[in-house]
This record gives structure tokens, C-alpha cells and sequence, in this order.
């Protein structure tokens, strides 16, 4: 759990992302540096601003990096590709299309034949719990299943890697617990890589193998935490107490640091 | 407030109901009141009576325009319609045919914007019937008048094009690319979806314009006859109660065509789950 496996399937090394807009230069990322095994799931947390949707948007090509490594697969990253899904806090549904359809969007820009997509999309609206909402159009749904269709959007490109941006952020509490639940069945049916990010601590010690918490920006990782506790697990229990306290006290003190360094700007 | 269906029902039709009510209620004391004023310059014989006929005359001239052809061209107004509907119709193909891939163009690249923003700046704000002398040498009795009305309809739909395709959500287009989506298949299976609710508010917008076009320009000229040409016509001759119909059938068309188009958007964008 070291991040020195053989072969990662997430292999982050000394990325640098640096936003320049007209003269003013951001430095999003220095030095991040991350490596994750098949499977796992791993959650990122820190202030608000440190990079952690950088770091998801050059994972999947959506943004280029400045500097540093970055593979899925032992392949570098170089542009957008269906082995990395990703599901958006916004949810990022096609209006104009039907759940069904927005479920099968990626198989058609593969042109898969009609029957092969329609198979493959059943499987995946069984497996999100979303039958019998095949034929609804988005604004039809309440939050919980949008995302339910964006999680079965990304897997039905059957990618190595899932890149979750805050996806239960804009959820209520109970709906939240709930889809945490059901990412968990999720994740262990497809085991796939999950790299997911959140504000809450409580989200990520229940989801999470391993917890990543990252510096005020310019982001890197700051604390590299192995969450060993048993599933399902029990958000009253002393350890699961115990674990949170630890993540929240790193976020605490790197939030402090943001807070002084907005204070006083370079 | 309620959740009852049945109740929730029952207050729209009531609503609807009132709705209707008020709508005839309204008519029924504007033509009273035209009636009241005709029947008071009657009778005083003011000299003015000849411009304000009684409502009913109207309707009668109304009826009778569909019924009889008229002396001047041997038209009757179906003749009329179909006049105007052609020149409208070939008027919003062109304007569309044109309008679309440029306003996709666009709103696409800055470049093309650059290029053509200035140009459709200088024109845009000349009224397309400012074009009438220039079109009608030029182009001929036919398409003279349909030039005018494709630059009628051409601005909204080209501007309503380009917002749209501005108006594209960056994370769909985002999630289009994670899910494998190359350039033109995001121009195709985003961008376009996208625009189409706001290519029919344009195309809603156009019409009502184009018909002020059609018979502004059918006034000032005789292409051929037109529900235009009939008013002015009727107008020359003092038969005002025939002038009257034309006016009222021309407004009848136009809220009929818009409200079709209104229709066909409010249908679409329902369909496509935008709405
Ligand atoms: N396209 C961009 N242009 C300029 N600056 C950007 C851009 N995208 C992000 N940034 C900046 O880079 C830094 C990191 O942004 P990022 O969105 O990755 O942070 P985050 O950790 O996801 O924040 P949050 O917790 O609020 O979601 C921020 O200071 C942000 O303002
Ligand atoms: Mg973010």
C-alpha cells in the first residue's frame, strides 16, 4: 500500500500543473505524486483550490499537465479515452437523451451494433438499480438516480479506472449515505479502480481502502492513510471515530495553512 | 400545495376555463365597442363613417373575399394566401438553408465569428424591407419579394443558432469526451441536440417577422397578388370593410403560423427532454 507496486494501474509521478491565464500564473499541482493498484479504492481529499479536480482532469485527459508522469495501464496519458470514466459532480447527463441512451452513448461513438449495446446497457442499468426508468429522460429523475445513470454511463465503457468528482456532493444526507452504499456493492461487483474525491471525511473513511490527503496548493499529497477497517462499516464504531479523527486533524491543518497563506498572497 | 391529482386537475381546467371566458369576454367588448363608435359616426354623419364600417360588414367582406373573385386581378383571398404563404415559404427554406450552418459556423470558431460578426452587424440593423427597390430590379417579381422575407427570418434564426451553440454546457461536452467522443462526434451527438431548442426559437421569431416582410412588401408593389396587396388594393378603392378582412386574415395567419412553429418547439423540446 506504499504506492511502489509493480504495476499500478493509477502511476502518478512529480506532476506539475501550472494554469496560465494572460499573465498570472497558478501553480495547481508540484511534485504530486501517487500510485494506485488494481482495484482499490482511493479517496482524495484537501482544501478547497488544492487541485484535486486537476489531478482527476489530467487522468482523464481532459487537461493537459505541465510536467510529471502520468500512466493508466502502463499507458502515458495523452488525451480523453474510454479506459478512464469519469463521473461528474453536475452529474453532466444529456438532457436529450433518454436514461437508456445516455447510458449508451459511449457505446455508440464505437459504433457498437444496436443489439450488443442494448445487452450491455440492461447489465449495467440492473447492476445501478435504475430498471424500469430505462425509457425516463434526466430532468425526470431525483439526484440519486442521475448519478445512478452517470455511474452506469462511465461503466459501460468498461474502463480500467473510475474518476469520481465529488459525485454525492450536491446530494441530501440520506440519498448520499445511500448511493455510498450502493457504489460499495457497485465497486465490488465490477472491482474496479476508483479514484474518488470528496469534502467529507465521513464519506471517505466509510468508501475508502486508503485516504490521500493533499497540501494546500500548490497541491501534493501530504498524508497517505490505509483505512483498515472491515465492510460494512459502522460510521459509530471507535476505529471508524478514531480514523476520521486522524483525516480530519490533516485536513484541519492544512486548511489552516490555506486560510494564512489567502491572508498573506506571494 | 395539493397533492391530490384529481384536484389539481380540476383547478387547471377551472383556470383554463376563466382563462377562455376572459379571452371571449374581451373580443366580445372590443367588437361591441367598434360597433358603438361606427353606429355614433353614422349617425352623425361625420364624413369619417366610410373608414370605420360596422363590424358586421366586415365579416361580410370577409366571407365574401374567400366566396368572389376580386374585379382587379380575378383573385380570390385563398388566391391571396397562397400568394403569400409561397413567398414566406421559400423565403424560411432559404433562411434556414443559410442560416444554420453559418450560425453552427459561428458559434463554433472564434475565427469564422471574427470574419463574420461585422458583417452581420452592418446589416442586421437595416430593415429588411429597406431592400424592396434593390431586390425587386434585381432579383425579379418573384424572388425580389422572398429575398425579403429570408433576411427577415434569417437574423433570429442565425443569432439563435450561435447563442445555442455558445450555450453548450462545457461538462457535457466534457463527459463526451471521456466517454471516447472524437471532435465531429461531439459537434454531432452534442452540439446539434443542444442547439435544436433554440434553432425553433428562432424559427418561431423568424415567421412573426417574416410576415410583417410579406405584406409590407406586397404593399408597395403587385407581385402577383398577396394578402398585402389585397389590403393595399382594397384601400386605393375605398372598399375599407374589405381592407378591414385582409387585416384581420393576415393577423389570423400570423398567430396561426407562429403558434404552429410555438407548437412544434414546445413538442420538440418536450420530446428531447429539455423542457
Ligand atoms: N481552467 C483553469 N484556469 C485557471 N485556473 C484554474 C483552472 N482550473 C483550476 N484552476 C485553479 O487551480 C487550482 C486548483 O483547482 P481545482 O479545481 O483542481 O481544485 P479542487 O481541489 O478541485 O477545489 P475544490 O475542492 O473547490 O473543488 C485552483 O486555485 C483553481 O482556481
Ligand atoms: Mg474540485
Amino acid at each position: 500500500m506504499d504506492g511502489h507496486e509493480v504495476n499500478p494501474c493509477i502511476d502518478i509521478q512529480d506532476l506539475f500543473k501550472t494554469f496560465v491565464k494572460g499573465r498570472k500564473e497558478v501553480r495547481a499541482l508540484a511534485n504530486f505524486s501517487l500510485a494506485v493498484p488494481d482495484a482499490q479504492f482511493v479517496c482524495l481529499l484537501g482544501p478547497s483550490g488544492c487541485g484535486k479536480t486537476t489531478v482527476l482532469r489530467i487522468l482523464a485527459g481532459l487537461e493537459t499537465k505541465s510536467g510529471g508522469m502520468v500512466k493508466v495501464k502502463g499507458r502515458e496519458v495523452s488525451r480523453a479515452g474510454s479506459d478512464r470514466g469519469m463521473v461528474f459532480q453536475e452529474f453532466a447527463l444529456f438532457p436529450w437523451r433518454t436514461v437508456r441512451k445516455n447510458i449508451e452513448f459511449g457505446l455508440e461513438i464505437r459504433n457498437m451494433p444496436e443489439t450488443e449495446r442494448r445487452k450491455l446497457s440492461s447489465k449495467y442499468i440492473d447492476l445501478v438499480g435504475l430498471g424500469g426508468f430505462e425509457d425516463a429522460h434526466p430532468k425526470e429523475l431525483s439526484g440519486g438516480m442521475k448519478q445512478r445513470v452517470g455511474i452506469a454511463r462511465a461503466l459501460a465503457n468498461e474502463p480500467a479506472v473510475l474518476l469520481m468528482d465529488e459525485p454525492f456532493g450536491s446530494l441530501d444526507a440520506q440519498t448520499r449515505n445511500l448511493m455510498q452504499k450502493e457504489l460499495l456493492r457497485i465497486w465490488s461487483a465490477t472491482r474496479k479502480t476508483i479514484l474518488f474525491v470528496t469534502h467529507s471525511v465521513d464519506e471517505a473513511v466509510f468508501l475508502a481502502d486508503r485516504i490521500v490527503v493533499m497540501t494546500a496548493r500548490p497541491g501534493k499529497v501530504r498524508e497517505d492513510i490505509a483505512v483498515d477497517l472491515p465492510r460494512p462499516r459502522d460510521r459509530t464504531s471507535s476505529d471508524f471515530i478514531s480514523v476520521r479523527g486522524r483525516v480530519l486533524a490533516e485536513l484541519d491543518e492544512e486548511f489552516e495553512k490555506a486560510r494564512a497563506k489567502e491572508l498573506s498572497p506571494d | 400545495m395539493t397533492n391530490d391529482p384529481l384536484k389539481a386537475l380540476n383547478k387547471k381546467l377551472k383556470d383554463n376555463w376563466t382563462q377562455y371566458l376572459l379571452a371571449v369576454i374581451s373580443i366580445a367588448v372590443f367588437i361591441a365597442a367598434w360597433h358603438l363608435y361606427a353606429a355614433y359616426l353614422h349617425e352623425n354623419d361625420s364624413g369619417y363613417q366610410g373608414y370605420i364600417p360596422y363590424p358586421l360588414d366586415v365579416a361580410e367582406a370577409l366571407v365574401d373575399s374567400f366566396r368572389y373573385e376580386d374585379p382587379n386581378l380575378g383573385l380570390t383571398m385563398f388566391d391571396h394566401i397562397a400568394a403569400s404563404l409561397e413567398r414566406i415559404l421559400l423565403g424560411f427554406v432559404i433562411a434556414i438553408v443559410i442560416a444554420v450552418p453559418l450560425g453552427l459556423l459561428m458559434g463554433t470558431f472564434r475565427k469564422a465569428d471574427a470574419v463574420g460578426r461585422p458583417i452581420v452587424e452592418l446589416i442586421r440593423p437595416i430593415p429588411p424591407l429597406a431592400w424592396i427597390p434593390i431586390f425587386i430590379v434585381v432579383l425579379g417579381m418573384l424572388w425580389g419579394p422572398v429575398a425579403i422575407v429570408a433576411l427577415g427570418i434569417f437574423f433570429p434564426v442565425l443569432l439563435n443558432v450561435m447563442f445555442g451553440v455558445r450555450s453548450v454546457e462545457p461538462t457535457l461536452m466534457d463527459a463526451a469526451k471521456t466517454l471516447g467522443a472524437n471532435r465531429s462526434q461531439m459537434f454531432l451527438k452534442v452540439v446539434l441536440p443542444f442547439t435544436t431548442p433554440y434553432l425553433m426559437t428562432g424559427v418561431k421569431v423568424g415567421l412573426g417577422i417574416g410576415w410583417m416582410c410579406i405584406v409590407a412588401a406586397e404593399m408597395v408593389g403587385n407581385y402577383g397578388g398577396g394578402v398585402g396587396y389585397f389590403i393595399k388594393d382594397t384601400a386605393d378603392v375605398g372598399a375599407f370593410e374589405y381592407m378591414y378582412a385582409g387585416m384581420i386574415v393576415i393577423g389570423l395567419l400570423g398567430i396561426l403560423t407562429t403558434g404552429v412553429a410555438g407548437l412544434i418547439e414546445g413538442r420538440l423540446s418536450r420530446w428531447m427532454g429539455m423542457k
